[in-house]
């Protein structure tokens, strides 16, 4: 009741700011007593925000508990007078092996620079604090800053995952290589109904979900194209209130007008009035077998084109290395295996690895194959070769199924973690999980009883999967508009048109299974980082934080990418995300079994 | 000097809200940490402890926000409105239109701080802040992403900011009242007040038409130590010493703090004598070891014949304006949105 007061107090107090020109403190020049203004200062007792956050310093991105306050202005006061006596130039040297985790958290991140200078200070288990790796390997930082000679920073990275341009084919090597097909004998059929809706997850929320927002970013050359943005969210309103009629004259329309645009917002826009006019018609893209190998095909091009999904593969390596650190046995599942392009990079990092390289088992699964075609058997393969030649022993084991929910963890041969320490990756693939009841939750359940060391899961980072159709297709149009126009830098630059063409064909798939589909059909149910981390939290799992050296390689990435210094890497608690200047398209997760 | 260094430090604790002391604290640290004393800037890390807010054409609390990319220059500028009445219209983004046929609607181009070398538009302490600005002062922001030091030194964070300036003046929907003009008004803070003085000097001579320039704490200074500078070196936050570092990486290399982007009207400085230079409202936060400067400033603008309005905020600090939580942010939101409805009536 008390509290409540306050805080109406603290409004009348601001609209009163509002109203008089003249305020009684500061008049109208300022110069209002300092004692005046601090006890102002105290008395405005400051709006508590979720979970008990101070709710101003939680609007500027940062994470600091109201009963925390004096607690880290206590830290920032002894950090201060810990490194008061350094001088300022040499302050940057004293934490330059330093990796820097989750800065929205201030206190952890103030209490691990503390403890870099002082070892012997105890941690806070309390807050989510991370201890300082200052190399993969743990090893212990360089204390002595004196001993950096040179001016100059230097910063060599023990893990230089640079991508590994192709697979080098040659013939076996004298390394054994395991690999099995489990067959696709037992398909399981879901007799769940159809729903149109994101399942409600049945653990306890803990916290509210996050606040509506909707980026936009465009190029001006677009603004004449804002028109066509209005004639498609026009039809997709028309959708929405099943004016089909309305709808298909305003398809007409928008193909009309798309052929006098230019660059992206052209094919955009004819992407989603294809997509629209599959609704309006009933005439859904068909779900074949064929569709995986071709899929895959496409998601290569993909992959050349832009650096989204090796953006995705590098940092899910980084944090998997991370978490392998000198194990001498592990196992990665991999449920999106496709062509097997993330492996390649981890596997040459392992055989880098200071000590030699682990013994390294990988397990793939993918959907079925047309023609009896093993696709994951031939990936395995390749895989092998090149595993053979980079002196890594290696593993390998392929499963088909239609779900990942069909997956039962005795039949991945899981080994304990004593012996063995197993990474779960999953890339763009969760989200296909939530078009049908309880699978998600099924294959979250699974990875506790797999006890991985490791969950690295990206995403796409949209709001694909709301119940209303009509907000499902804006966003969508947002998010789409924004990969297309990245991919637009690259015409001018990359000499290999097909890349760019069949990158488009990908993404124009991805719009129309969001626009024209429902049910359990509509696969492409993306979710943002906020959503996924409420879902993995309230699902019994810990965040593992990437740090700033993983930010800085994928930023280095980056650069390999030509037509596109649009590009941005971007820290969010704990997450990296790419983005296309101001707006995140994908976002990179860590995840252990949470200790409680 | 440990013991003074204490006293420093629980004294500015009482002048400014807990939570600003935290947060502009933590900026100092974090700043500390990647200025180098060859001048070299980390970047990367810079980068990584940014917190950064995308857009949102969704309204919070009465504003919304998008992007543009000015294709010439590949930069980015947000741009904050209020948000139609109507709650249909939410979400869609009027580019065809102007803000108003019948009223006034000043549009303010904002040039974040940062010394030149911090922060960005989407950075989440200026997002909030131009929201702010768009709530309490009745206008539109359009907040422009220049690019900064030490890569890009002087004069690219001006050869931006007047690209952005050019660009938004040229906009169709962000022009207002009966004659359809854009009614422009320059403002920045730090670095960014700087950047729009320079700004608003190219627009006077170009014949670009500015209603007013907001300078907030404004980033100035010279070659010679001033009296408040001596007296309040390393008490509030700031040191001589890090501003030395910002404008050797700002300023051409070889060059000193007499260069005229740095001392306006210093031995090199122009006259701005007889330029139809627009009204001036300088904030000068009374804790600020640059403010002899600023002052300078506010003198010599007098002295070359423009209008100036000097709003001095004894008690502020630097960054008084990042949080709602003390007067002198709601005296500064006032005397904004009287200079700019002023014209407007």
């Amino acid at each position: 009741m008390l509290y409540l007061l306050l805080k109406a107090d603290r409004k009348t107090m601001k609209r009163e700011h509002q109203e008089t020109a003249n305020h009684p403190l500061t008049g109208g020049g300022g110069g209002g007593g300092g004692e005046g203004c601090s006890s102002r200062s105290k008395t405005w007792k400051e709006d508590q925000g979720d979970g008990g956050m101070d709710e101003l310093l939680e609007g500027l991105g940062y994470k600091v508990k109201s009963s925390d306050m004096a607690d880290v202005a206590q830290k920032l006061e002894q950090l201060e007078m810990a490194i008061g006596t350094f001088q300022e130039g040499q302050i940057s040297h004293l934490f330059c092996e330093t990796v820097h985790y989750n800065p929205s958290d201030i206190y952890g991140w103030v209490d691990s620079m503390l403890s870099e200078l002082n070892p012997s200070q105890t941690f806070d288990p309390n807050g989510s604090f991370y201890p300082i790796r200052n190399s993969i390997l743990g090893q212990q930082p360089s204390m002595n800053s004196s001993a950096r000679n040179s001016l100059i920073y230097d910063d060599n990275s023990e893990y230089d995952l640079s991508v590994i341009p192709g697979f080098a084919l040659k013939m076996p090597s004298e390394w054994t290589f395991d690999l099995q097909r489990e067959g696709t004998s037992k398909r399981m059929k879901h007799d769940a109904p159809q729903i149109s809706t994101s399942p409600v997850n049945s653990a306890a929320k803990l916290r509210s979900l996050p606040e509506a927002t909707r980026p936009l970013l465009m190029v001006d050359s677009e603004e004449a194209g804002v028109r066509l943005v209005h004639i498609l969210m026009a039809c997709a309103e028309a959708v929405q209130n099943e004016d089909l009629k309305l709808a298909d004259a305003l398809v007409m329309q928008i193909r009309l007008l798309a052929v006098s645009q230019a660059g992206a917002m052209r094919k955009v826009a004819i992407y989603f009035a294809e997509a629209i006019a599959r609704r309006i018609h009933k005439i859904y893209p068909q779900q074949s077998s064929i569709d995986s190998f071709y899929s895959d095909t496409l998601q290569m091009h993909f992959y050349e084109t832009c650096p989204y999904l090796q953006f995705a593969h590098f940092t899910a390596n980084h944090a998997i290395l991370e978490a392998f650190s000198d194990a001498p046995r592990v196992h990665v599942i991999d449920f999106s295996m496709s062509l097997g392009m993330q492996w390649p990079a981890l596997m040459q990092a392992l055989a880098l690895r200071p000590g030699g390289p682990p013994a390294f088992r990988l397990t793939g699964i993918g959907p079925p194959q047309p023609d009896n075609t093993d696709a994951l058997e031939q990936v395995g393969w390749k895989l092998a070769q090149l595993a053979g030649t980079i002196g890594v022993e290696f593993h390998y084991r392929g499963f088909v199924c239609d779900s990942l929910a069909d997956l039962e963890p005795s039949m991945l041969d899981i080994r304990p973690s004593a012996m063995e320490t197993l990474a779960v990756n999953s890339i763009c693939e969760l989200h296909r999980l939530l078009a049908r009841q309880g699978a998600i939750d099924k294959v979250l359940s699974n990875l506790k009883v797999m006890k991985p060391k490791i969950v690295t899961i990206v995403e796409q980072e949209a709001k694909h999967n709301g119940p209303v159709f009509l907000d499902r297709f804006n966003e969508a149009l947002h998010y789409y508009s924004t990969l297309f126009d990245s991919l637009d830098g690259c015409w001018l630059t990359q000499s290999n048109s097909q890349d760019l063409a069949m990158s488009e064909v990908y993404l124009g798939r991805q719009i129309c299974n969001v626009v024209a589909c429902e049910g359990p059909e509509r696969v492409e149910r993306h979710e943002t980082l906020a959503q996924w981390r409420e879902r993995m939290e309230s699902s019994g799992f810990d965040p593992v934080h990437l740090g700033s050296n993983a930010f800085k390689q994928a930023s280095m990435l980056l650069d390999i990418f030509s037509g596109g210094d649009g590009y941005r890497v971007e820290e969010n608690n704990g997450c990296l995300m790419l983005g296309w200047h101001s707006r995140p398209l994908i976002a990179t997760s860590a995840w252990r079994i949470a200790s409680r | 000097m440990a013991g003074s260094n204490e006293i420093n430090l629980s004294e500015c604790k009482r002048i400014v809200p807990l939570n600003t002391w935290i947060l502009i604290s933590n900026f100092k640290l974090s700043y500390n940490l990647l200025r180098r004393p060859d001048g070299t800037f980390n970047r990367d890390l810079a980068e990584f402890l940014e917190r950064k807010v995308p857009a949102n054409t969704i309204p919070v609390d009465g504003v919304f926000s998008f992007d543009i990319v000015e294709k010439s220059t590949n930069l980015l500028n947000r741009v904050y409105r209020s948000a139609p009445e109507n709650e249909a219209q939410w979400g869609i983004i009027e580019l065809e239109k102007p803000l108003s046929t019948e009223v006034v609607v000043p549009v303010i181009v904002f040039f974040h701080g940062g010394s030149f070398t911090h922060s960005s538009a989407n950075s989440a302490i200026y997002d909030t802040f131009c929201r702010r600005l768009v709530k309490l002062c009745k206008v539109v922001v359009v907040s422009v992403n220049y690019r900064r030091s030490p890569e890009h030194r002087y004069p690219c964070a001006y050869d931006d900011s007047w690209s952005a300036l050019k660009w938004v003046s040229s906009r169709p929907w962000l022009q207002s009242g009966k004659e359809s003009n854009v009614h422009i008004y320059l403002a920045g803070d730090s670095s960014g007040g700087n950047i729009a003085h320079h700004v608003a000097v190219r627009a006077a001579k170009s014949g670009l038409k500015v209603l007013g320039n907001i300078l907030l704490h404004p980033m100035f200074g010279g070659q010679k130590r001033t009296e408040s500078e001596k007296r309040l070196d390393g008490k509030y936050f700031v040191t001589l010493q890090d501003r030395d570092w910002y404008w050797r990486a700002y300023l051409p290399e070889e060059e000193n703090r007499d260069h005229p982007a740095c001392n306006i009207f210093g031995p090199r400085g122009e006259s701005l004598e007889g330029l139809d230079f627009p009204k001036s409202l300088v904030v000068v936060a009374g804790f600020d070891l640059i403010q002899d400067w600023q002052l300078a400033y506010v003198e010599g603008l007098g002295r070359a014949g423009h209008d100036v309005k000097l709003l001095y905020l004894k008690q502020a600090t630097i960054g008084f304006y990042f949080l709602p939580n003390n007067d002198h942010f709601y005296t500064l939101m006032e005397e904004i949105k009287k200079f700019v409805n002023s014209n407007c009536l």
